[in-house]
């Protein structure tokens, strides 16, 4: 069940070809656990079938992916048919012949304004059964859906330059359908226009090949709704934070040269990509997104420019900031470890070429952009990038505490002595630690599951499905552990999953953010894993990572040295081992107590 | 001996048919092919477009039921590319 999810592969891989997908299909991993998707498509599915097994089996190359078919023609009862919760995933490619025959170049229902109304009603009518049938699907179905981009009959009355009204509102009814999926929250919507960038409708639909064979898509479209579902069905670890330099990137000239007061970002200065860079990072950083600075400048002159009231990334949202004339490389590590998260998860963006080099050389992983400034028309591009990288389907609350929350952890830090903190410290933080006892279901624990790297007892990543299916095993056990002290809170920053088997707890994930090292969470954790359960003893279900390594060292504190494989952690090591606790325990839904 | 084109139409068969052995891919027909169907005669279509880069009329698809007619009529489009 040890896998990791190959996103990269498929953002950098733009197309493959029938013959390739067909290659990766057959090249699964035979004897490794399914992962099951059902695609429900009213025409004959033969090609987005085959790219979507293909896109999903590079997502998850230690998986056997395995996408069934509904029913042809019959696109709602297949989605209305989705009873087993053992399904992980639902694909829905919706066309204009699902929502009413009249639309489908293949049927032979009458056109003209006297049908027109009908047709919109009927549209109306099936869309809205659609959602009933949605609502209905079990919970941890992931499902993707993308919207018709086929182009209508010419079965109203006016001439293709002009939409009639009929043309709108068939149009509205389905964004209104797409709107209440997403707000739902119940299916992720491929956004519309996105594909008909890159695929016009002249590329995309085959009208021979529809007619003669129901297969609607050329094989390049057919690829391309594919791997935007695959993205839907699995979606990818956002990146964590940006590393920014400031002259020619965060705004337009040498600050150091030209003074604070003549940098621009503005459309009267010709430089307004400056100002959408500065007006994305400031969205992002309110979605969560860490925002650094790493930069060869003077400092003074620096803060001036930061104190320019007109600045669209106010100095709040930028932490940490490095601003002196040392490699940048030096910055970029002493960035990541106040972040402390692994360069793979962040994203570097200079106008210099070889800045980029040096970084990318010192810190393997990184993804480096360039600050396109000698090619505008490559700003779009670059600017859609960075969101597409940083995206997330949803901010949390905790998203909007992360960069507060740095700040205070880098400070607990400072006053640390060789990574702990000092036992007076500890003691007059007053730390409550919350333990969350039915948050299974709650987005944000999956959320922290799959992204923790180094406190994490084995790397395992799930599926909505899977996760699921853990929590919901006989005698299980979901904890989500939650943080605040005198300075503040940290959110949740703690997930354990398991299940109590007779006097053993088997711990099948704890992962802790590393925001809440050296604040003894993890002792205070097991603690209450101890007290809670009444067993015996932990055993846990560890594997040894690239990355895991500071929970390797928690544990090596308990039972003497490092694991390699499995281990079990009795009550009275734990208790010989833990170190005074301070820390103000709540268990939700529980009497709380002092511990 | 196998010409390059009948090489190639045969990987073709291989990556749509992965069951069959390449000793009978020459002989191979929708008559000895169990798996050939409607939807395995449209992504042998595919396959061989992506090989040969060029595109095969879905009018002449009904009269491409073996092997050996596939390969006549691939050289034939080959040659008029």
């Amino acid at each position: 069940m040890r896998r990791t999810f190959r996103y990269p592969a498929m953002y950098n891989q733009s197309t493959v070809t029938i013959t390739e997908a067909l290659k990766i299909i057959q090249g699964a991993p035979a004897d490794r656990p399914s992962f099951f998707v059902t695609l429900a498509c009213g025409f004959t599915p033969l090609h987005v079938q085959t790219f979507l097994a293909a896109r999903l089996q590079q997502a998850l190359p230690d998986r056997k992916v395995v996408v069934t078919t509904g029913l042809f023609g019959n696109l709602a009862g297949t989605v209305e048919g989705i009873k087993d919760p053992a399904i992980d995933g639902l694909a829905i490619v919706l066309e204009w012949p699902d929502l009413d025959a009249r639309l489908d170049f293949r049927s032979a229902g009458a056109w003209g304004s006297n049908a027109a109304a009908d047709v919109v009603a009927t549209v109306k009518a099936r869309l809205d059964g659609l959602l009933v049938a949605l609502s209905k699907v079990p919970p941890g179905v992931r499902v993707g859906i993308s919207l018709p981009s086929l182009p209508l009959p010419p079965l109203f009355h006016t001439p293709g330059w002009l939409a009639s009204e009929y043309d709108l509102l068939l149009g509205s009814e389905v964004l209104n359908f797409a709107a209440q999926v997403a707000q739902s929250g119940r299916g992720a919507v491929l956004n519309p226009q996105r594909a008909l960038e890159t695929s016009p409708s002249s590329l995309s639909f085959d009208f021979k090949s529809y007619l003669h064979a129901g297969l609607p898509y050329t094989t390049t479209y057919a690829d391309q709704v594919s791997s935007q579902l695959a993205l839907a069905l699995l979606p990818p670890s956002p990146k964590k934070g940006i590393i920014s330099d400031l002259d020619d990137t965060l705004w337009s000239g040498i600050v150091g040269e030209v003074g604070p007061e003549n940098v621009t970002w503005d459309i009267a200065s010709h430089n307004q990509l400056h100002g959408l860079y500065q007006k994305l990072l400031a969205s992002l950083a309110g979605s969560g997104t860490l925002i650094g600075i790493a930069s060869k400048n003077d400092p003074g002159v620096v803060s001036q420019a930061f104190a320019r009231q007109d600045l669209l990334l106010r100095s709040e949202s930028v932490f940490p900031v490095e601003v002196h004339w040392n490699a940048k490389s030096g910055s970029v590590s002493r960035i990541l470890e106040t972040w402390n998260i692994a360069a793979d998860s962040v994203i570097f963006v200079d106008d210099s070429p070889m800045e980029l080099a040096e970084v990318a050389a010192a810190h393997p992983g990184i993804e480096c952009v360039l600050f396109p400034k000698n090619d505008i028309g490559a700003g779009l591009a670059m600017l859609r990038r960075l969101r597409d990288l940083c995206g997330k389907e949803r901010v949390s609350a905790d998203d909007a505490l992360r960069l507060e929350s740095i700040r205070r952890a880098s400070a607990f830090r400072e006053q640390a002595t060789d990574g702990a903190a000092p036992e007076s410290f500890l003691a007059q933080a007053e730390a409550t630690l919350t333990f969350d006892f039915g948050s299974a279901d709650k987005p944000r624990v999956l959320e922290l599951v799959n992204k923790t790297n180094q406190f994490n007892l084995n790397g395992r990543r799930f599926t909505d499905a899977e996760w699921r299916r853990l929590a919901s095993q006989p005698e299980a056990i979901v904890v989500a552990v939650s943080y605040e002290d005198k300075f503040g809170p940290l959110g949740t920053i703690g997930v354990v999953a398991g299940a109590i088997d007779g006097k053993c707890l088997a711990v099948e994930s704890w992962v802790m953010s590393c925001r809440a090292f050296a604040r003894r969470i993890e002792h205070q954790t097991l603690k209450m894993l101890f007290e809670n359960t009444g067993v015996d003893e932990v055993r846990f279900d560890f594997l040894a990572t690239a990355k895991n390594g500071p929970l390797q060292d928690f544990i090596a504190a308990i039972i003497g040295d490092r694991p390699t494989t499995e281990f079990r952690v009795s009550r009275d090591q734990f208790d010989r081992s833990c170190p005074a606790l301070y820390h103000k325990v709540r268990e939700m839904r529980r009497v709380e107590i002092d511990g | 001996m196998m010409d390059d084109t009948e090489k190639r139409l045969a990987g073709c068969f291989q990556v749509v048919f992965p069951g069959i052995s390449e000793a009978t891919i020459p002989t191979a027909s929708q008559a000895t092919v169990p798996e050939w169907d409607s939807v395995a005669a449209i992504t042998m279509v595919s396959v061989i477009e992506d090989e040969f880069g060029v595109e095969l009329d879905l009018d002449d698809l009904a009269d491409l039921d073996s092997f050996e007619k596939i390969h006549a009529y691939v050289q034939k489009r080959l040659q008029v590319a």
